[in-house]
């Protein structure tokens, strides 16, 4: 093996993807739907929103009283009215969910508040409504009729299901990389090898190099696809892993032992157009069994998963960027990968050896 | 001692059922231009395949350099080349590109990109993506690719398939300057003037055996038929004599002798006219299949 043939065959390689459309369309499809993702999916500890106009003329400080009842539940953007009519002009407006009138207290006479709750509002702002007496009896500094406290409960480690300990956005993200390295994989190098099989051009190297160093630079292409565009769409995202050397690893692990069938796949196809075509169908049934991790836990559907690279490749990106370590899949996961990169190189040494007999 | 630049013996090719080569033997000499000839399918192409290490042969033995292919290819990877049947070039490339990557390959300065595109007249192409060239400038360019490694033995694939008459022309001036040089031109065509002019001995392929082997003029001697004369009388007919029948010979004589010839043309024997006594059809019946 000649590193110098191997190194030219790699950056014609990589100027030739630059400048073939099919190939830029595949490998930025998974990281513009990352970024997609990562700007429309809202964060899992973000509370949800509403707006409330406070009338409170003798200053009880009802709106502070109200905020403090619902700052862990929800986030209230207070606005203030001199009376009554103008907080429901603003509600009238949809400037705010509902309005609290609290003309204040006196004495020993119970509380006095109104609320002006439109008949469409929200669950959001109905949540706020319940708490409004609390909140108006806080506030002119009368004890509460009730006391409620809230024990929290542990849960047991094996009681958590994974995705519950990871953010929806993580996941989507995760899974952008994983569909990334499939389409590196098994559509980006087999469209690269085919072409070269379709156009006579692995013929015209095959003269001035070997086809194990053809292959290996193949096989180098795609791994620098799969850790530019898994460095890019984790930095694009702002998706940082817990554990980036692991994730990184875990991505080209994966990478590899996908890799071997890609370039298996290029050989004997010999038409890039076919693969771009109808590579979907391939891509689209691992992506799922990918993400199938996150839902089956067990019977037999899960002792495929636990057979097969992508899905278990997935499982490390997962421990990988949480700290939770949703899966502790661990050298279970790389024996996989290991044992199917062994595989899918095998088959590929055996394919190309009939191929040149 | 002096190899032959190219050695095959008892070669032998199978796929599957079919037999592609049925135990062929032949040599090249060192600067010697040595043609292959026959239908498609004949087996000249699976020739080459071996010959260049990209197919194995099932039996027999292949010699290049004096080295085994596809065994020793590695010793004489950098003093072979190839031009193919049809332009394998990277389209979305330069010419310049396509080069300077094999330049790379064989570990050469990028400056023989440079000089083969000059031999074949391509420098004010170079900057110019392959897919807009024409079936001549990339058949120009296939050539100026095989040449950048200033090869020992140069494997011409139906070169001139395709070209235009003057790019023709070109190629075979070029192939008579390297088989000059030394070279040795391993070429299979269809084209039986084209190896009639170029090749110092060819090789007729029939059904993957050698059906003949030798200069084409002694083929043409020994297998191209009987001599003959085309005769424009005076009054403006004209017939054909076998000179090796007494019955036109005499004829011919009693024409002659009694100045009824306006014109006598000696009609020797063609390469297809070889091709034809050994396939039994000749190159123009297959086109038309």
């Amino acid at each position: 093996m000649s590193l110098r043939r191997i190194f030219a065959i790699l950056g014609k390689d990589l100027r030739e993807a630059m400048r073939d459309g099919r190939i830029m369309i595949v490998l930025l499809l998974p990281i513009a739907l990352a970024i997609f993702y990562n700007s429309t999916t809202p964060e899992d500890n973000e509370r949800p929103q509403t707006a409330v106009v406070v009338v409170d003329p003798d200053g009880l400080g009802v709106a502070d009283s109200l905020r403090t009842a619902a700052e862990r539940s929800v986030e209230i953007d207070m606005l203030s009215a001199r009376d009554a009519q103008e907080a429901r002009r603003i509600v009238d407006a949809d400037d705010a969910a509902f309005a609290v009138i609290a003309p204040g207290a006196d004495g020993d006479v119970p509380v006095q508040a109104e609320i002006l709750l439109p008949e469409n509002a929200t669950p959001t702002a109905q949540s706020v409504v319940a708490l409004v007496p609390d909140a108006v009896t806080a506030a002119a500094g009368r004890e509460p009729v009730t006391d409620v406290q809230v024990q929290p409960l542990p849960v047991a480690a094996s009681d958590r299901r994974p995705a519950d300990l990871l953010e929806q956005r993580t996941i989507l993200v995760v899974v952008c990389v994983m569909m990334l390295l499939s389409f590196v994989a098994l559509l980006v190098v087999p469209m690269q090898t085919a072409e070269e099989i379709g156009s006579g051009t692995f013929g015209a190297l095959r003269l001035a190099a070997t086809g194990p160093e053809i292959l290996a630079a193949k096989a180098l292409s795609g791994l620098l696809y799969a850790a530019a565009g898994t460095v890019l769409t984790m930095f694009i995202t702002g998706a940082l892993p817990a554990e980036p050397v692991a994730f990184y690893a875990a991505a080209l692990g994966l990478a590899i032992s996908l890799i071997g069938f890609g370039l298996m796949l290029g050989l004997l196809s010999g038409n890039a157009n076919q693969i771009n075509t109808y590579g979907g169908f391939l891509i689209l049934p691992i992506v799922g069994l990918a993400t199938a991790v996150l839902i089956v836990e067990s019977g037999v559907f899960a002792i495929v998963l636990d057979i097969l690279p992508f899905s278990q490749g997935t499982r490390l990106l997962f421990d990988a960027v949480s700290e939770e370590q949703p899966f502790d899949a661990g050298p279970t996961a790389w024996l996989v990968l290991g044992a199917w990169t062994v595989i899918g190189f095998a088959i590929l040494a055996r394919v190309a050896a009939r191929r040149e007999a | 001692m002096t190899h032959p630049a190219v050695e095959v013996d008892g070669l032998e090719k199978h796929y599957g059922d079919v037999t592609a080569l049925d135990g062929i033997a032949f040599s090249a000499a060192p600067g010697e231009v040595f043609g292959l000839l026959g239908h498609n399918g004949a087996g000249k192409s699976t020739t080459i395949r071996i010959l260049t290490g990209r197919a194995r042969p099932s039996a027999g033995r292949a010699r290049v350099l004096g080295h085994d292919i596809p065994g020793g290819l590695e010793h004489v990877r950098h003093r072979i080349n190839l031009v193919a049947e049809t332009p394998t070039l990277y389209e979305r490339a330069t010419a310049k590109e396509n080069l300077d990557l094999f330049c790379t390959l064989y570990g050469l300065p990028a400056a023989r990109g440079d000089a083969a595109l000059e031999r074949v007249g391509l420098v004010h192409a170079a900057k110019r993506k392959v897919k807009t060239f024409s079936t001549g400038m990339r058949q120009r360019l296939m050539l100026a690719r095989a040449v950048i490694n200033e090869p020992r033995v140069l494997f011409l694939d139906e070169p001139t398939r395709g070209l235009d008459p003057k790019s023709a022309r070109d190629l075979r001036e070029l192939v008579r300057e390297l088989s000059r040089g030394g070279t040795t031109i391993f070429l299979t065509t269809h084209d039986m003037t084209e190896a009639d002019v170029l090749c110092d001995r060819v090789a007729f392929l029939a059904e993957g055996r050698i059906a003949a082997l030798d200069t084409p003029r002694a083929l043409k001697l020994r297998l191209g038929g009987a001599p003959e004369v085309d005769v424009v009388l005076d009054d403006g007919s004209d017939l054909v004599l076998g000179l090796d029948r007494p019955d036109d010979a005499e004829r011919l004589h009693e024409l002659v002798t009694s100045r009824r010839v306006r014109a006598l043309h000696s009609r020797e024997a063609t390469l297809a006219d070889v091709f034809i006594a050994l396939a039994g059809r000749s190159l123009d019946d297959e086109a038309g299949e």
